[in-house]
């Protein structure tokens, strides 16, 4: 199995906006879906952001990013292991979330570095 | 006396079970023009017939033949409706893959749940068609086992048979090597069956049960098959020995039963012994996550007492399986056993920090169990904390029960 990353995006304004309850039940339909992951031997890990953060370049730390201004920016991440790229956009269907159309994953592979193989930024057939 | 209409309706039941996935990749077969909804359609028409049909004149002789003859006419009338619509030559009869009789799997079922297996779709899919055209379970009894609404189960399906269409995935016959590889996902999907048949937040039902056995049962198919291996076997011991403890889940008026409270002698010891049986066979040289597993299952079930359990060999298999399956849910299990086996500060510093996680903060058992562990420790107000918040974290029934059951202990 290979390892992808799911970037997780959404509404963070949304988001702020929430009652603790109900952020909390959010966070429990995620619970139960990673659950659900790590049974079928999927889930590695992952973590929610919160909606502060900061946004650095060379000559700028900006207090208020493209993660506030934005209607759609990052809110967390999850690792998890699929049989390949189809799989890993399979899985994140299932998503509780991505079924309600509150959020979308965006599905990267981790690029692993192996001898036999010069690293190659592939492009999807 | 059995009322002669409900035999034909418990016949046609017995027989859409063992042979619904069947008659649809047979049809499959039976010519290119056939496509997966078709197929279906004429199926399910065919045993509505039969139904009908039996009911008036009995059932055959041969009911199953006489379902397969019914559902051939009718996709030869199909073939021929569609050829003077479109107008379309011979081709269209090009029927029967010879490969498909040439396969090293020379059992149908068999030959459907690897093709379930396809890597491209989520675990979940592959457990839900597996479902449908293996188990050849209704919709409404898969929706039932995943507690889902029926459109949702119809939804995946409707995905599922894209990819079904496109890639003949009921069709096509894996190769030997092909196989091989999907062994793996066969195990996991098996293992998935049988822990939605297992999971104790559902309680009694009858429907469980029998996801238990089909799972046993397709494992079996497996390990007889020349192309089961050792992992097949250390499944097979898993599951063994958790059924082997079944029956003791629930007391005499349902409620759950943790593995302190339940009547040892309720245990099935035929199974544990043949549960050993397939542990030895699974010894050899690569140790799976379900060699792990069925070992730790097999120190619970070869005490008689509670109190006597191992928990320092079963601490130590849990952190050899977090080794190769490192995720939080394993970690909790973990540290349970650590507690028991006295290392109780290591064990309250890994339940801490799983806290910690907000995945794992808002999780049923985590809470469960760090309230039965300052419980334990005769911590009651932090314990009852604990249980409070659980109460809110699940919608099952019995473990809510369970939860009360804590926390009228602690109030006395």
């Amino acid at each position: 199995m290979e390892k992808f990353l799911l970037i997780v995006r959404e509404d963070v304004q949304k988001i702020a906006r929430l009652t603790k309850e109900e952020w909390n039940a959010n966070i429990r339909e995620m619970s139960d879906w990673v659950e659900e992951l790590a049974q079928s031997g999927n889930y590695v890990s992952g973590e929610p952001l919160l909606t502060i953060g900061r946004y650095v370049s060379r000559d700028h730390v900006l207090s208020d990013g493209p993660f506030i201004e934005a209607k759609e920016a990052v809110s967390g991440f999850i690792m998890i292991k699929a049989e390949n790229l189809n799989q890993a956009a399979a899985i994140a269907q299932t998503c509780p979330r991505v079924i309600r159309n509150e959020l979308i994953l965006e599905v990267r592979p981790v690029l692993v570095m192996d001898e036999s193989v010069k690293p190659i930024m592939y492009v999807d057939k | 006396m059995i009322n002669p209409i409900d035999k034909v309706q418990e016949e046609t039941n017995h027989l859409y079970r063992s042979h619904y996935g069947k008659m649809v990749s047979w049809l499959l077969y039976f010519s290119s023009d056939i496509d997966l909804d078709t197929a279906e359609d004429i199926v399910q028409d065919s045993f509505a017939n039969a139904l009908l049909a039996w009911r008036n004149d009995g059932i055959p002789a041969n009911p199953a033949g006489w379902i397969f003859t019914v559902c051939r006419n009718k996709a030869l009338n199909k073939i021929k409706e569609r050829k003077r619509t479109r107008g379309i030559g011979e081709e269209d009869f090009q029927s029967v893959d010879p490969e498909f009789s040439a396969s090293v799997l020379d059992d149908q079922q068999l030959k459907l749940l690897f093709a379930c297996a396809h890597p491209d779709l989520s675990p979940k899919t592959q457990v839900i068609i597996t479902l449908k055209y293996v188990a050849n379970l209704k919709v409404e009894a898969i929706a039932s086992v995943f507690g889902m609404t029926i459109d949702g189960i119809d939804k995946v399906l409707v995905r599922a048979r894209q990819k079904i269409r496109d890639e003949k995935i009921l069709l096509a016959v894996p190769d030997l090597s092909t196989l091989k590889n999907r062994i793996p996902i066969v195990h996991k999907i098996i293992y998935l069956i049988y822990n939605e048949g297992y999971k104790s937040s559902w309680g009694k039902e009858i429907l469980r049960e029998e996801l238990c056995e089909e799972a046993l049962f397709m494992n079996k198919e497996l390990l007889d098959s020349n192309i089961g291996n050792k992992e097949t076997a250390a499944l097979h011991a898993l599951m063994l020995f958790n059924a082997a403890r079944f029956k003791a889940r629930f007391g005499p008026d349902g409620e759950m039963r943790d593995l302190e409270e339940q009547d040892r002698s309720l245990w099935n010891n035929d199974l544990i012994a043949l549960g050993c049986e397939f542990l030895k066979q699974s010894r050899g040289e690569t140790i799976s996550t379900y060699h792990y597993e069925a070992s730790i299952a097999y120190l619970h079930c070869r005490e008689k007492h509670f109190q006597s359990t191992d928990w320092v060999s079963i601490s130590n298999l849990y952190f050899r399986l977090l080794k190769i399956n490192p995720n939080p849910f394993v970690e909790l299990n973990y540290a349970i056993a650590l507690y028991y086996a006295g290392e109780k500060q290591k064990a309250i510093s890994i339940l801490s920090e799983l806290q910690q996680k907000p995945f794992l903060n808002q999780y049923y058992a985590l809470n469960a169990s760090l309230g039965k562990i300052y419980f334990l420790e005769g911590n009651y107000r932090v314990a009852k904390d604990f249980f409070l918040k659980t109460l809110k974290q699940t919608h099952f029934q019995a473990e809510k029960d369970f939860i009360q059951k804590m926390i009228n202990k602690i109030d006395i």
